[in-house]
């Protein structure tokens, strides 16, 4: 291994007592290390022999406790578990390759990279994290039981989904990635009394139809959770549950008939299924807008060619339903 | 002023189990931790957790196995205890919605680890601790427990005439602001010091603070030269490799591809107790036979479908931290701190010489774990007598009254945290001193114990307790200042060391982890006893006494030669 000299580019933020205020900056250290140095290992290096203010959450080093998520190189990732070759990034005018690090989005800055992390866990807490009791509650527990729950189990809640989530960004109502797969976890946990109640209770406003299905959590989790995984199979589960009066649940069964019955969208019927007449009429400014890009197909229903294949596929999938893969992934023989 | 009847500081598993307890109990109950729950350690225990749930094994076995893997000097009361509550202990996590993985018909599987005499090992995957602190911390936010989070106790404070515990004195790491909690009985659960080494397989928050606490409060530590080597330590990192993957088949081999633990355990080879499988190493690389100070976890015989199902975040550990696919070659591995044996000296309910303290999981010395703990019984250990000790320091509290909590026991902890932000611009980083002290416990009061080293060990102490007080901050500030935090954990660690290596020094024999290179051999005539340390407020060190093992009277447990 060749030891290599990178410049480490840290945000550094200062919090102003009650009113939230953050002073941020950006400071450089420049360390050696080697390119599969981690990047916890290569700021504790900086902290304990440059600059002991820096400040960021860490403990375990082993991607286990959640605790380092932040912004490094754009990106959020667990510090423990990121190799530094990976993130560095040549930049015009520097002399060695830098990393940038930064605390995670959508959440309060406390001091440099520590977050604020009690909004992230009330929201958590809102999905009611616990097994309860009910009649649903199946007795037994099978040897596959879990196979479904596996992968949302393996969630440390590290908060990098949230910190990467596009809806939270603008929604800060929204429940986010990770505490839907939590409520996965017990929708599908066959002891488990509430159910029903739970997907209904999901099935409301900045919950489970909220999520945008952009697959930056997938991206950003560490653990192969796969949140947006979880929330669509929630949505299912929900629709299957019979609660369709939501816009997003109406939005998918106008898509999911318009798609078996003509083989394509018709749009402005699907917006009038989704949001009914007076949403749709509130739309209008919007289509004119769109109108002038031409951006508006035709309102006439039209059939695609071949329907009959579209629907073949339909049958099949209705009857052999996808499931997301849940166990661990398969070796990648390289 | 705020108080809380019982007053839990960590919440691991211990820590958290037994703040449950307390709410079944209808006590005003409250957790203090230095981080979330969720980050506590008991997360990065992987292999599996303990009991005979099988109808073919028997608690007793289980009983027996513990007593011999302790070296015999676990006390036995406290051993059955535990074992005897193992099962329902389990099935109260199954309850609660712990995902076990499970067998034909949905049993809970069980796999084989170290020193057992039964395939006994319940588990999730390799991330057994983790899904069993997850499913604590839902039960907690079910209890609506209180928690003070990211709060350091700083200290354990007791009524003027030193007798009970009133207590403690909080640190707000978020806010800086210092606050006294008034407590009818203080719970610790605030797990090992295994931060006290260097190369540990511990997370870098684990630096002993209850069991330095209580002991300067004046409460005795037990068996602290007993510190458990884990015999499969990264080579890098020191980032654990569970015991499973030796339950799954792994198998250890030296440079020369030769497996040698058949040397030194002729039966149990790998799955010896840890203790023996970490001597043999350690004599493996001694010897020459190990390459850059490590032996090799070799895993590629199980196969890569078995390595996926049983051991998928070993395996992702091992490529982002080692560079190696354990599917493809040896992992390379070294014995490496792991875990505390000794801890705050408690009766079998977790209760402490010192009224209203009461002490569960790592940070006790109840004692099960004797001289060597058996892999699979620290989160046992948490979460049997995290219910049992929270159940004993509730029914105390339910009987007493609130005492006088001196009002400068708050003053003591602000003048301490004045005197270190205000030192002068120069000095010793704080880092700088525990790196210096932890790394010469790492060469001196390691796997095997030499006169010499144990003689260095302890020369250096003046000089760590007197640079100490050279220490200075970068970090000025009040919010989240981590830098005077790492400071004030710091003397805990020293505390901790100095009962070490004292400990170290004194027992001249070589039992469970505590191996002497000039006394070879186990003295049960002399040495079959627990070491007591106690802090001497005068002379500002640690002074030594022993007790007596507990023993049940059981001809099982007379002790004998262990042989794995």
């Amino acid at each position: 291994m060749s030891i290599k000299t990178y410049i480490f580019r840290v945000q550094r933020n200062t919090c102003h007592g009650d009113n939230g205020k953050v002073d941020t900056n950006w400071q450089e250290y420049i360390i050696e290390c080697e390119e599969t140095t981690t990047v916890l290992t290569a700021l504790d290096d900086i902290r304990d022999h440059q600059d002991s203010t820096i400040t960021y959450r860490q403990s375990c080093r082993s991607a286990i406790c959640g605790s380092c998520a932040m912004k490094i190189s754009g990106k959020t990732r667990l510090a423990c578990k990121t190799h530094v070759g990976i993130v560095a990034r040549s930049v015009e005018g520097k002399e060695h390759q830098v990393i940038e690090v930064a605390p995670q989005g959508n959440q309060p800055v406390l001091k440099d990279m520590a977050i604020d992390i009690a909004p992230f866990f009330d929201r958590v807490i809102k999905i009611q994290p616990f097994i309860k009791g009910g009649d649903e509650a199946d007795t037994e527990v099978h040897q596959n039981s879990y196979d479904q729950v596996n992968h949302v189990t393996q969630c440390i809640m590290c908060g990098c989904c949230y910190s990467e989530c596009t809806v939270a960004e603008v929604s800060p109502e929204y429940i986010g990635p990770a505490a839907l797969a939590k409520a996965f976890r017990f929708v599908s946990d066959p002891r488990e009394g509430c159910k029903t109640a739970r997907l209904k209770e999901l099935s409301e406003d900045h919950m489970m139809w909220s999520c945008s299905r952009c697959a930056m959590c997938v991206e950003a989790c560490p653990k192969d959770v796969a949140p947006m995984e979880a929330i669509v199979k929630l949505r299912t589960r929900g629709i299957q549950k019979g609660f369709t009066n939501t816009t997003g649940a109406k939005h998918a069964l106008a898509f999911h008939e318009d798609i078996t019955s003509r083989g394509d969208l018709n749009e402005f019927s699907v917006m009038m299924r989704t949001i009914g007449i007076f949403g749709t009429m509130g739309e209008i400014p919007t289509a004119l807008h769109l109108l002038k890009k031409g951006k508006i197909p035709s309102p006439i229903p039209h059939k695609a060619e071949g329907i009959e294949e579209v629907r073949k596929m339909y049958d099949i999938l209705e009857k052999n339903p996808l499931d997301v893969e849940t166990k661990a992934k398969e070796v990648e023989p390289e | 002023m705020k108080s809380h009847d019982l007053i839990i500081v960590g919440a691991g598993l211990a820590g958290m189990r037994a703040a449950l307890e307390g709410v079944k109990e209808n006590v005003n109950v409250a957790i203090i931790s230095k981080i979330h729950p969720l980050r506590s350690h008991s997360c990065a225990a992987q292999g599996g957790v303990n009991a005979a749930i099988d109808p073919e094994d028997d608690t007793s076995l289980h009983s027996y196995d513990t007593v011999k893997g302790s070296d015999y000097i676990g006390d036995e009361d406290a051993i059955e205890l535990m074992c005897e509550t193992a099962p329902e202990a389990i099935m109260e996590m199954d309850r609660m919605g712990c995902p076990f993985s499970r067998r034909e018909a949905g049993k809970i599987a069980q796999r084989p680890f170290g020193g057992a005499s039964f395939d006994r090992t319940c588990f999730a995957a390799d991330r057994t601790g983790q899904v069993m602190l997850h499913v604590l911390w839902e039960q907690l936010v079910k209890a609506k427990v209180p928690v003070y989070e990211e709060c350091q106790v700083l200290k354990l404070v007791t009524d003027p005439d030193g007798k009970s515990v009133t207590g403690v004195v909080v640190y707000d790491i978020k806010t800086g602001e210092v606050f006294p909690i008034r407590g009818k009985a203080v719970l610790m659960a605030t797990g090992g010091y295994g931060r006290v080494y260097q190369s540990s397989t511990n997370a870098t928050t684990n630096t002993g603070d209850g069991m330095a606490l209580a002991l300067r409060a004046g409460a005795p530590l037990a068996d602290m030269e007993f510190v458990q080597f884990h015999p499969t330590g990264l080579r890098t990192s020191g980032i654990l490799v569970t015991e499973g993957a030796r339950g799954e088949g792994g198998v250890l081999i030296n440079v020369d591809g030769e497996r040698f633990m058949g040397k030194y355990a002729p039966t149990k080879k790998e799955l010896a107790s840890r203790d023996v499988v970490s001597r043999g190493e350690q004599t493996e690389i001694i010897e020459g036979r190990g390459r850059d100070g490590a032996i090799f976890l070799d895993l590629t015989l199980l196969g890569a479908e078995k390595i996926m199902e049983r051991l998928p975040q070993i395996r992702q550990l091992c490529i982002d931290l080692e560079g190696v696919d354990p599917i493809k070659e040896p992992i390379p591995v070294r014995p490496t701190a792991h875990y505390s044996m000794g801890g705050i000296r408690t009766d079998k309910y977790g209760a402490s010489p010192l009224s209203g303290l009461y002490a569960a999981g790592e940070a006790a010395c109840v004692s099960v774990h004797g001289a060597n703990r058996l892999g699979g019984n620290s989160l046992l250990d948490g979460v049997v007598f995290g219910k049992i000790t929270g159940k004993a320091a509730s029914e105390f509290v339910n009987s007493q009254e609130y005492r006088i909590f001196p009002q400068e026991a708050v003053d003591e902890v602000n003048k301490d945290i004045e005197n270190l932000i205000n030192r002068e611009e120069w000095g010793i980083r704080p880092v700088e001193l525990h790196t210096r002290l932890s790394s010469k416990m790492n060469a001196y009061c390691g796997v095997f114990r030499t006169p010499d080293g144990l003689a260095q060990a302890e020369e250096q102490l003046p000089s760590v307790r007197r640079d100490y007080d050279l220490i200075h901050l970068d970090d000025k500030t009040k919010s989240f200042n981590l830098n005077l935090l790492r400071a004030l954990e710091l003397r805990n660690i020293i505390d901790l060391a100095e009962c070490i290596i004292k400990g170290a020094i004194a027992r001249t024999e070589s039992r469970g982890a505590h191996s002497r290179t000039d006394y070879p051999t186990r003295d049960d005539d002399n040495w079959r006893k627990h070491t007591i340390a106690m802090w001497n407020a005068e002379t500002k060190s640690v002074e030594l006494s022993y007790e007596a093992v507990r023993t049940v009277d059981n001809p099982r447990y007379v002790p004998k030669e262990r042989v794995y």
